[in-house]
C-alpha cells in the first residue's frame, strides 16, 4: 500500500494506492493526516485495488474520531470493487462520497467555512 | 441529457415488512420492478446515461440491471448520504453530470407517463428546477438547456407517492388496468388486459378474467379462478379451486386449495390487507406458504463443515462444561448470555473455553445456527433481517479487534457473510475463540 499526501485549497488529500488488509491497515491508522482527529481530509480511492474488513475498520475508526472532534473525512473516486465493500457492509451511509476529488475539496472547504 | 435516480431507505421503510430483503427499487409493480418504470421514463426523456443512487445496498439492483445494455443505455451506480438534497447529489456526481442537462428523479414515487408520448422536450424546457413534485419525491432539472429534439409540446408528467402499502397496491392495480397501452409490461398476451410470463402452466378448467398479469414459472391448477384484477408474481402455485380477485400474489408463494383471496396481498405465508395494513401469518403450509429454492451445494457444504466443527467443539468442551456448569450454576455465577463474569478461577476457565456458548452448539448440528456468523444472543434484531445474515454461535465481529460498537460488529458480520468460505469459517471460529481469551484475560 502506498499513501500519498497532497494539499489543495487548504484541504489534505490522501491518495491510497494498492491493497489495504490486515497487514497494511495499522500503517493506515498511524498515518498522520488520517490519525489527526482535528484535520478534515479527502481520501482519494481511485487507485485502491483491494480493501478488506480491517482496512474498512481503519477508515471507519478514523472517520469516527474526526467526526467527534468536528472534522470530516470525505471519500472520492471510489472504484467499483471498493464501492462494493462499502455497499455490502452498509457503511456508505457513514460517508460523503464524491465521484471527483475536486468536488470533494469544494465541499470540504464549504464545510470548513460554515464551522 | 443524463439522469440521476435517487432513492433513500427512509422513503421506503414501509417495504421492509412486506418485501423483506428486497431493494426498494426492485419492488414489483405489476410484475415489473419499480426501477424499470423510472428507467423507461428516463429513456423516453432522451437520456442515455443513468446513474442509480441509494443510501442502502445496491448489489441486488446491480445484479438485476447490470450495465444497462438491455435498455441500450449506460447504467452506473453510486451511493448517497441520507442527508443529501438535490444540490449535494449534483455536487457528488459532478464528474457524471459534466456540463450536460441532468434530470433528477428522487424519492419513492411513481411517474404517470405514457410510452406513446415524447418527453424529449424536458432537455430544453426552462422550468427553473422542479417540474413535478409530490410528498416524498420530485422530478428536477439542472444544468444548461439543450437544443430541442422535438416539435411536440411537453406532455404532462404526474407523480404519485408510494408511501405505504395502500398506495403501492393502488398503483399496481391502476398499472394493471391501464395495461400495456401506457407502460411496457412484462409477459405475453394475445389480447389486451392479460399478460402471461414464461413457463406458465394453466389447467384447462382454470379461468382467467381480465385484467390479469401472471409472472414466470407459475402453475394454476384445475378449477382456479384468476381475476379480475389479479397480479400473480413469479414462482407461484395456485392450487385447485382457489380464487384470486383484486389481489397481488408476490413471488415464491403457494396458495392452497379452495381459498378465496380478495383485496389482499399474499407474500409467502403472509396475507396482508393493504387498506388496514393488518397482516396474518399462516402457520398451515397447506393454506399459504413460501416456495423456497433448494439449498445450493455451497450452503449444504457450509452446513456440513459447521456441523463437524460444532461436533468437535461439543466433544472437546464436554468435560470442562460438565465440571464447571454445575459448579457455577450452584454458586449462581452462571449466566447463559451474554458471558460468564470474570470473577474467580472457575469463571475465568469457563470464560476462556467460551463455555457460555456451549449450550448453543447443538443448534449448529440441527442446522438452526451456524458456527460463526451473526450474533444471536444480543439484541440486534435489525441486523438479522438481511439475507446475508446467519444467526450463529460465534460472531465474525469477534475475530477482529476494531469492532468495538454494535454498528462496527454489524459491518464486520456483513463483510464476512459475503466473503467467507466454509473452511475459512473454521479458521475464523478458532480466531474468535483465541480473541475471546485474549480480550477477557489480557495478562
Amino acid at each position: 500500500m502506498t499513501i500519498t499526501e497532497k494539499l489543495s485549497s487548504g484541504i489534505t488529500i490522501v491518495e491510497l494506492c494498492g491493497t489495504i488488509d490486515a497487514s497494511t491497515a495499522p500503517e493506515l491508522q498511524r498515518h498522520q493526516a488520517i490519525s489527526d482527529p482535528t484535520r478534515t481530509i479527502v481520501i482519494d480511492l481511485a487507485r485502491l485495488d483491494f480493501l478488506d474488513s480491517s482496512g474498512l475498520g481503519a477508515i471507519i475508526g478514523a472517520a469516527h474520531r474526526k467526526e467527534e472532534s468536528g472534522a470530516n473525512m470525505l471519500l472520492s473516486c471510489m472504484n467499483q470493487k471498493v464501492r462494493r465493500v462499502f455497499d455490502i457492509t452498509g457503511t456508505v451511509r457513514l460517508f460523503h462520497i464524491f465521484d471527483e476529488t475536486a468536488a470533494a475539496i469544494d465541499y470540504a472547504t464549504t464545510l470548513r467555512k460554515s464551522q | 441529457m443524463k439522469t440521476l435516480i435517487a432513492i433513500k431507505e427512509a422513503d421506503c421503510n414501509w417495504m421492509r415488512e412486506t418485501l423483506p430483503g428486497t431493494q426498494p427499487l426492485l419492488a414489483p409493480l405489476c410484475n415489473k420492478p419499480f426501477v424499470e418504470y423510472l428507467i423507461d421514463f428516463a429513456i423516453l426523456a432522451g437520456c442515455r446515461e443513468i446513474r442509480l443512487l441509494s443510501d442502502g445496498p445496491l448489489s441486488q439492483i446491480e445484479e438485476y440491471c447490470g450495465n444497462g445494455s438491455r435498455w441500450g443505455i449506460e447504467l452506473t451506480y453510486a451511493n448517497l448520504h441520507p442527508s443529501d438534497g438535490e444540490p449535494e447529489l449534483l455536487r457528488k456526481n459532478r464528474k457524471f453530470c459534466g456540463e450536460e442537462r441532468t434530470m433528477i428523479l428522487s424519492g419513492c414515487t411513481f411517474i404517470d407517463y405514457d410510452k406513446t408520448l415524447d418527453y424529449r422536450g424536458l432537455a430544453s424546457i426552462d422550468s427553473g428546477g422542479t417540474i413535478a413534485s409530490c410528498p416524498g419525491g420530485s422530478i428536477t432539472l439542472a444544468g444548461p438547456l439543450e437544443p430541442s429534439l422535438t416539435d411536440q409540446p411537453l406532455p404532462p408528467v404526474g407523480l404519485t407517492p408510494i408511501g405505504d402499502l395502500k398506495s403501492y397496491c393502488r398503483i399496481a392495480m391502476t398499472t394493471l388496468e391501464t395495461g400495456s397501452s401506457r407502460y411496457v409490461l412484462p409477459g405475453y398476451g394475445g389480447e389486451p388486459g392479460c399478460a402471461i410470463g414464461r413457463n406458465v402452466t394453466i389447467s384447462k378448467t382454470a379461468q382467467i378474467h381480465k385484467p390479469a398479469s401472471i409472472g414466470n414459472n407459475v402453475r394454476i391448477l384445475p378449477g382456479a379462478v384468476i381475476g379480475p384484477s389479479a397480479i400473480i408474481g413469479s414462482n407461484v402455485i395456485i392450487d385447485k379451486g382457489s380464487t384470486i380477485k383484486e389481489s397481488i400474489i408476490l413471488d415464491n408463494t403457494y396458495i392452497g386449495e379452495q381459498l378465496e383471496i380478495e383485496g389482499r396481498i399474499a407474500s409467502k405465508n403472509t396475507l396482508i390487507d393493504p387498506e388496514s395494513g393488518v397482516t396474518l401469518a399462516m402457520q398451515d403450509p397447506h393454506l399459504l406458504a413460501g416456495i423456497n429454492g433448494g439449498a445450493t451445494a455451497l450452503v449444504l457444504w457450509r452446513k456440513i463443515v459447521h456441523a463437524l466443527a460444532a461436533a468437535l467443539l461439543l466433544l472437546l468442551l464436554s468435560i470442562p462444561f460438565a465440571i464447571l456448569y454445575p459448579l457455577l450454576r450452584l454458586r449462581g455465577k452462571w449466566q447463559d448470555v451474554p458471558s460468564i463474569p470474570n470473577a474467580g478461577l472457575a469463571e475465568s476457565i469457563a470464560s476462556a473455553f467460551s463455555l457460555d456458548r456451549y449450550p448453543l452448539l447443538p443448534g449448529v448440528l440441527t442446522g438452526r445456527l451456524a458456527i460463526i456468523g451473526s450474533r444471536t444472543h444480543e439484541n440486534r434484531a435489525a441486523n438479522h433481517t438481511g439475507t446475508d445474515c446467519r444467526p450463529a454461535v460465534f460472531s465474525y465481529a469477534e475475530t477482529e479487534a476494531w469492532a468495538a460498537t454494535e454498528s462496527d460488529a454489524a459491518i464486520v458480520e456483513r463483510y464476512h457473510a459475503l466473503h467467507s468460505t466454509p473452511l475459512g469459517d473454521i479458521g475464523m471460529t478458532i480466531q474468535a475463540l483465541i480473541n475471546r481469551i485474549h480480550y477477557r484475560n489480557p495478562t
